[in-house]
């Protein structure tokens, strides 16, 4: 018994003593084990323009009202906030906010200057606006879904009564966020981002706004943002985004040229591994360094920025482009200013009864659509191909009274096409010239057809408003999505080009017949030329995609005339190459359609 | 309990095995329990140190990572700071909570309260888990660690590895917390813990079985051979040991039985020559009673006749008669002492009053003392003393005692003191003569023992009369006990039982007479300390000595 009780203490002493002394305690002592990374201070990053705060206006009624319309710019989370500083503390709350991804500002063209009023004990504003677009919190200018054209609001002195040097603030304000197009250019930039058609042939723009004060690190993060959220509604038809549910894992990250993106992307290979590459190279196109794309977690791609973008060329695009015009009834080469004439793309003995032509390079061939006039008065389209100079021609089987000049669309690969307005309706062709019609779900006559560089947009107009839609290539067929009306200050749209990625050369008029560059989405448009004396019905341009000394060229026919731009001339007979000169005494024809070849 | 305790040690005295087996438990207990100790304890912290190691290294590339993610941001109230904090710290758990196993993960902002809201995820209260130490510690731009215990996910407390390390940002500092909870660490250690009890304790019986089982091997031969010498030493002389094997038992048991076959032949021999010369003694005192009665016949005829001799010869035949009255006497005592020690002697106990047998011993030695110049005192109870004793022997050893005091009384009184309680008798024979001196108290119960061998013997003395009243004394029960000091004379104590039969434990009357001048050192009985005269006339005090008393055990 004494044994068994002994050896039972000494069992439960040995039990006890172990437990108690090795297992992990309930609480330790902080253990220091080495200095963490210390935090960095030094570098300042580059901000851009912040919009102006209150203050910034003084007593100038006026300029506070400007300022007020450009307080909602900046990153959008804090819009309201921005806003409310301008606004009275009584009517603050009177602005309901909105959250997150449901901020968007409202983006108005002021049509005059801002009436001001003195009242009582405040001022009485009354600003006319246009509504151009919402400013959605990604960056993305939608259609706006208003069509207010009147703000009233009252500006009350910050300072005692009688003295304006405290500034204004605002009362009864609108509740919506007012974002006017001067602030919208000066504190936000324009970018483009890229996807990749429908058929994942090419990649097609599309035009994001990135604010100022958003930080040179942070940009990258936001166009991957941009691009895992899908392309506008406008071009949703024609491309296709990211994988459904691509996020982006926290933010990309990088310095020195080394930059990260983290993806959580279903369904990623090594060819969308690689159009991802191309899609981020050109939509990061101030990044020259290399960027390492990780798709949860794992690195799987590093791409040199740079490189990527020299080997997958956004457009096949000659940079010899040669200027063309109709001159009685044939197309001839123009020598303007040391520019050299080139060779005329279409052979003598077809060059004859041309009203006006769609000309393009595909590769080594020119691919050619021309309107000429029958024996009959009508117009058909004539459309050949050829190398360097097209031989013959195929006519279209339908006659109109008039036909616009052609465009063409997916020249590269497959079978060409283009689009071209006849008799008020927008038709397709193909290299057999046979024209078939295309719905656009518009009323109104067409009256002209533009295609950009991609062939995946084209910009219409439409009962003189101007529209840009989407192509969706069916079976080689292209088919025109949903088209988008642009805001713009023009009125009476006569003629559209595309002349940039994401600018249209547009002639209408603002009171007197003009030409005016305007963004794709109608935000932006700058006067190019406020007098052209008479209607424009020709325009044309060279498109501005990289450096070429015709960058930012265009030519326009107004009354029979044509002209060009940069610097403004009118276009002689006599720099028409390879005419006949004319019998003496009778009148020379004017040159017409003037056109680019690239 | 006391009980208990003091069982428990006459067990640990008693018992060897008890002893071996105690020690080499507690020993072994020891021992184990020092290396269960250490073997816990290492597997524990290599545990730990594998978890710690694990959560720095997530740790570290969390902060690299978080840190990376915040430089986009210069300052704490940018708008998607929060939202970044939010993904950093989803992305730093690995999303889905139901697959990080309990690990939180948490960013905190110590140095912008109320700018930055401290995020987890998976959504928990991390403060408690965050002590102000290690807070302290982190803000102060260290990686540390601390163990903590607390609930976060789910419903049951666990202990947790809270492991923080600063983030830099370019204002300033957060800070990022891992939580990974150690409960697989905590179940390892101790299933660990337990198989190393376990196997400690089973360790631990196993040596204190083999401890029992050894002992047990060698204590039992050890007990047969204990039990074997106890029955040798009870008269057992035939009892043997069994010889098992060839190891160093059997050698002990062989080794015992022949000591015990010598021992044996050895007793048997001694016993066989006593009681041939027991035999020897009786038959020649037998033998030579025949030719003495003859001797004496005709002494007794001659000294008849004495007056008719020439004086001379008148004296001769005196000198036989008392030659021969002195040879009987000596005759009947080696008789007597040949009976003792043939164990022939009876007791023949009887209730008697002691009182008339010192009367009639006094009186019938009275005449000697009278010739002598002794007066005999007695002091006896007024009334009876009576006690189970074999009369004839007690009045034997009296006559013996006092005859002894009045012939070396030197004409000194003798005194004679009857004294008893209720379990014995005693009677003191107290003579003032030269005394005895130091250890011949006991020597004068030796035979034929003479305290000076050249002084004739002036009474008729045997040289055997205290042997023989010592064995009366012995047949009785009793005692038979001698005190005396140089010069002051000697008192001899008889102590008898009340009842025959009965185990003396005490004396009614005390050995050392009351009137002796106690000698250096001496005490008298009962007494602790003595003091007498020292050297020069002084008085010396020192302890009590033991007084001499020569014990007589049944």
């Amino acid at each position: 018994m004494r044994r068994r009780l002994l050896t039972g203490v000494l069992g439960g002493t040995l039990a006890v003593a172990v437990t108690a002394g090795c297992g992990i305690p309930d609480r330790s002592e902080v253990q220091i084990e080495q200095r963490g990374p210390a935090a960095e201070t030094n570098l300042s990053l580059g901000r851009g323009t912040e919009p102006p705060t209150r203050e910034a206006a003084g007593s100038d009624a006026e300029a506070f009202v400007r300022n007020f319309l450009a307080a909602a710019a900046g990153e959008p989370d804090r819009a309201y906030e921005r806003v409310k500083r301008f606004i009275t503390t009584t009517d603050r709350a009177g602005l309901q906010e909105k959250q997150g991804s449901e901020v968007a500002l409202s983006v108005v063209r002021l049509t005059d200057d801002p009436v001001i009023e003195p009242d009582v004990d405040s001022m009485k504003v009354t600003i006319t606006v246009q509504q151009v677009g919402l400013l959605r919190a990604n960056g993305l200018l939608a259609p706006p879904l208003t069509t207010e054209s009147r703000y009233e609001f009252r500006l009350v002195s910050a300072g005692p009564a009688g003295e304006d040097e405290a500034g204004f603030y605002v009362s009864s304000p609108p509740n919506v966020l007012l974002l006017s197009d001067d602030a919208l250019r000066r504190y936000y930039q324009s970018k483009s981002i890229y996807f990749w058609s429908s058929d994942r042939s090419r990649l097609v723009p599309d035009q994001r706004y990135l604010s100022s004060v958003v930080p040179a690190e942070r940009r990258v993060s936001e166009v991957v943002r941009w691009l895992t959220a899908g392309p506008s509604d406008w071009l949703r038809v024609g491309v296709s985004g990211l994988p459904d549910r691509t996020e982006m894992i926290n933010n990309a990250t990088g310095s020195d040229g080394r930059w990260e993106v983290n993806l959580d992307m279903p369904g990623v290979d090594e060819q969308r591994l690689e159009q991802l590459s191309t899609q981020l190279a050109w939509s990061l196109p101030e990044l020259d360094g290399t960027l390492e794309i990780k798709i949860l977690n794992q690195s799987r791609k590093v791409v040199d920025l740079g490189e990527q973008r020299r080997l997958n060329q956004l457009y096949e695009i000659d940079p010899n482009t040669r200027r063309y015009c109709v001159y009685e009834g044939a197309i001839h080469s123009l020598a303007v200013a040391n520019e050299p004439a080139g060779l005329v793309p279409v052979a003598a003995e077809v060059n004859r009864d041309i009203v006006t032509a769609g000309l393009r390079r595909a590769g080594e061939e020119v691919l050619a659509a021309l309107v000429v006039t029958g024996e009959d008065g009508r117009q058909r389209l004539a459309v050949g191909r050829g190398r360097s100079v097209v031989e013959s021609l195929l006519r279209s089987s339908t006659t109109h009274a008039a036909i616009g000049r052609p465009a063409w669309i997916g020249t590269d690969g497959g079978r060409p096409a283009g689009l071209v307005v006849a008799d008020g309706s927008l038709y397709r062709f193909d290299d057999q010239a046979s024209m078939r019609q295309v719905p656009l779900g518009l009323p109104g006559r067409v009256s002209a057809v533009a295609a950009a560089l991609d062939g995946q947009r084209v910009a219409l107009v439409v009962d003189g408003a101007l529209y840009v839609a989407a192509i969706n290539w069916e079976a080689g067929v292209p088919a025109v999505g949903p088209a988008r009306r642009l805001v713009t200050s023009l009125t009476n749209v006569t003629a559209v080009e595309w002349w940039a990625e994401n600018r249209l050369l547009v002639a209408g008029a603002v009171g007197r017949p003009s030409i005016y560059d305007v963004s794709v989405d109608g935000a932006l448009e700058t006067p190019l030329r406020e007098d052209t004396g008479s209607q424009v019905n020709h325009l044309a341009a060279y498109p501005t995609t990289q450096l070429s000394p015709l960058a930012g060229s265009f030519m326009y026919e107004a009354n029979g005339v044509a002209y060009r731009l940069n610097p403004f001339e009118r276009i002689n007979r006599d720099q028409v190459q390879d005419v006949t000169p004319p019998p003496a005494g009778a009148r020379p024809g004017d040159p017409t359609a003037p056109i680019f070849l690239y | 309990m006391a009980r208990l305790l003091a069982g428990l040690h006459q067990t640990w005295r008693r018992s060897l095995q008890v002893r071996v087996v105690t020690i080499t438990l507690v020993t072994s207990s020891l021992l184990v329990g020092g290396f269960a100790y250490l073997i816990a304890d290492k597997i524990t912290s290599i545990l730990l140190e594998n978890a710690k190691t694990d959560v720095q290294l997530r740790l570290l590339n969390g902060a690299e990572y978080a840190a990376k993610q915040f430089s986009l941001y210069g300052q704490p109230q940018e708008a998607q700071l929060q939202e970044t904090i939010d993904g950093t710290v989803n992305y730093l758990a690995g999303g889905d909570p139901q697959q990080n196993s309990g690990v939180v993960v948490a960013l905190t902002a110590e140095n912008w309260p109320g700018v930055i809201e401290p995020r987890t995820s998976p959504a928990a209260n991390v403060r408690p888990l965050i002590s102000p130490e290690l807070r302290a510690a982190v803000a102060g731009g260290n990686v540390a660690n601390q163990i903590r215990t607390g609930r976060l996910t789910g419903d049951v407390e666990r202990k947790y590895l809270v492991y923080g390390s600063p983030v830099p940002t370019r204002f300033g500092q957060v800070e990022l917390y891992y939580f990974v909870p150690l409960t697989l660490q905590d179940t390892t250690a101790a299933q660990a813990r337990a198989t190393v009890v376990a196997t400690g304790v089973a360790l631990v019986l196993l040596l204190g079985l083999l401890a029992a089982l050894v002992t047990r091997l060698v204590v039992i031969p050890v007990r047969v051979a204990a039990r074997t010498a106890q029955r040798l030493s009870a008269g057992l002389l035939d009892q043997r040991m069994a010889v098992n094997g060839e190891d160093d038992l059997a050698l002990l048991a062989a080794s015992f039985n022949q000591m015990a076959t010598n021992l044996q032949r050895q007793i048997l021999r001694l016993e066989e020559m006593s009681r041939l010369q027991r035999r020897f003694t009786s038959d020649v005192s037998h033998e030579l009673r025949t030719p003495l009665t003859t001797v004496r016949m005709a002494a007794d005829l001659i000294f008849a006749e004495r007056d008719g001799f020439d004086p001379a010869v008148a004296r001769s035949a005196e000198l036989l008669q008392a030659e021969l009255d002195r040879f009987e006497e000596l005759l009947t005592d080696l008789l007597e002492i040949s009976r003792f020690d043939a164990g022939f002697a009876v007791l023949d106990a009887e209730p008697t009053d002691l009182v008339p047998v010192v009367h009639r011993v006094v009186d019938r030695l009275s005449g000697l003392a009278e010739r002598v110049g002794v007066a005999i005192e007695l002091d006896v109870p007024a009334t009876p003393v009576i006690a189970e004793i074999d009369p004839r022997r007690v009045e034997r050893v009296l006559r013996n005692l006092v005859g002894n005091a009045v012939e070396h009384g030197e004409g000194r009184p003798v005194w004679i003191t009857l004294g008893m309680d209720e379990t014995a008798v005693a009677l003191t024979v107290r003579d003032h003569g030269v005394g005895l001196k130091p250890g011949e108290e006991k020597l004068v119960f030796n035979r034929f023992w003479r305290a000076d061998p050249s002084r004739a013997r002036q009474t008729g003395g045997t040289g055997l009369g205290l042997s023989i009243s010592l064995e009366d004394a012995r047949l009785h029960g009793g005692w038979l006990e001698a005190w005396g000091a140089p010069g002051q004379g000697a008192q001899f104590r008889l102590t008898l039982p009340a009842r025959a039969g009965d185990r003396l434990t005490t004396s009614p009357l005390r050995l050392v007479p009351a009137d002796a001048t106690l000698p250096f050192g001496g005490a008298p009985a009962g007494g602790l300390l003595a003091i007498g005269p020292g050297p020069n006339g002084t008085l010396a005090v020192g302890p009590a000595a033991p007084p001499p008393r020569a014990e007589v055990g049944s």
